[in-house]
């Protein structure tokens, strides 16, 4: 009797492994992955001397906040951050290099595709293809 | 081990009313928790332990459960994965290992998802056949799997840890 309770548990247990490692690799095989991004962008940075750093981005986002939320949070070559105002975010650090306008006399510029943009980083649209440019700039 | 005659006792319908109460107490207490629950534990100690009379408690349970939460998809997967966890109970009914009862609940749980995907298939067969049944349920059934890993585990815990001491009170009360 005890025997058979013996065999019993250890067919249990095997069956009970199997079925785990099998679903385990059904649903390595079969589960609905998230896909990458489906905007390919550029952001790039232009710090104080002029040297020009750029990212390749693959984002959903919307707009560019959400595109360099997500870009801080996977390269930590990246950075940025800012005061929250009446029109969104103002950019203030990238990349650890303050440009605040009062302090520092400089501003961190967004261009898109070379042009200077018309919006801020929280209202800017992020299009497939298009590079943002964050270039230090100081006052004249 | 169990209780066979056919005959029901006033004694056996309160009895039958405590172990759903039983039964939904211990679901409302662990609902914050996703997919670790006690039903399949209750229902493998009284079908142990109360013999055929469970099979009164599995369609009251079932009614109560719809009563409360209203009746959907859900409630037609409960019709018969209740059933069917009491009857596979019922098989191995001589079985008094722990371990044994552990890894049966583990295999119960971890099946759950797949169970549940049947009434998927047949939503889907009636619209467009077997494929169409075959593309509701088994995307349905992936994406819970690691949902259904987790039952398992709980269910395993649960049955380990309770089983022995359960079963000594069930025994010097029935």
């Amino acid at each position: 009797m005890e025997k058979k309770s013996t065999k019993k548990i250890l067919i249990g247990a095997v069956i009970l492994v199997a079925l785990i490692a099998v679903f385990a690799l059904c649903y390595n095989k079969f589960a609905a992955k998230g896909t990458a991004g489906a905007k390919a962008i550029v952001i790039e940075v232009v710090d104080e001397n002029g040297n020009s750093t750029k990212y390749d981005v693959n984002t959903d986002a919307e707009y560019l906040k959400g595109a360099m939320d997500e870009l801080a949070e996977s390269d930590d070559s990246f950075s940025f951050s800012g005061q929250e105002g009446d029109y969104g975010l103002m950019v203030e650090v990238i990349n650890g290099e303050q440009a605040i306008y009062a302090e520092d006399n400089a501003y961190w510029a967004l261009y898109v595709n070379g042009e200077y943009g018309n919006y801020g980083v929280t209202e800017q649209p992020v299009v497939d293809g298009d590079t943002y440019t964050w270039t230090y700039e100081s006052a004249e | 081990m169990c209780d066979n005659s056919s005959r029901f006792s006033t004694r056996d319908i309160a009895m039958i009313g405590l172990m759903i109460a039983v039964i939904e107490v211990c679901k409302a207490v662990l609902s914050f928790l996703p997919n670790v629950e006690l039903t399949t534990f209750w229902l493998i100690m009284f079908t142990l332990y109360f013999g055929r009379k469970v099979m009164a408690v599995v369609p009251a349970f079932i009614l109560v459960e719809g009563a409360i939460y209203g009746m959907n998809t859900w409630w037609i997967m409960y019709l018969y994965i209740w059933p069917l966890l009491v009857l596979v109970t019922w098989i191995f009914r001589k079985e008094e290992s722990a371990l044994f009862w552990a890894i049966f609940s583990g295999i119960f749980g971890l099946c759950f998802g797949m169970l549940c995907s049947i009434t998927y298939f047949f939503i889907g067969f009636s619209s467009g056949g077997i494929t169409a049944g075959f593309n509701t349920a088994f995307p349905w059934w992936i994406s819970g799997i690691m949902w259904d890993i987790v039952h398992c585990v709980g269910n395993f815990i649960f049955m380990l840890v309770l089983y022995t001491p359960i079963r000594n009170v069930m025994k010097r009360f029935l």
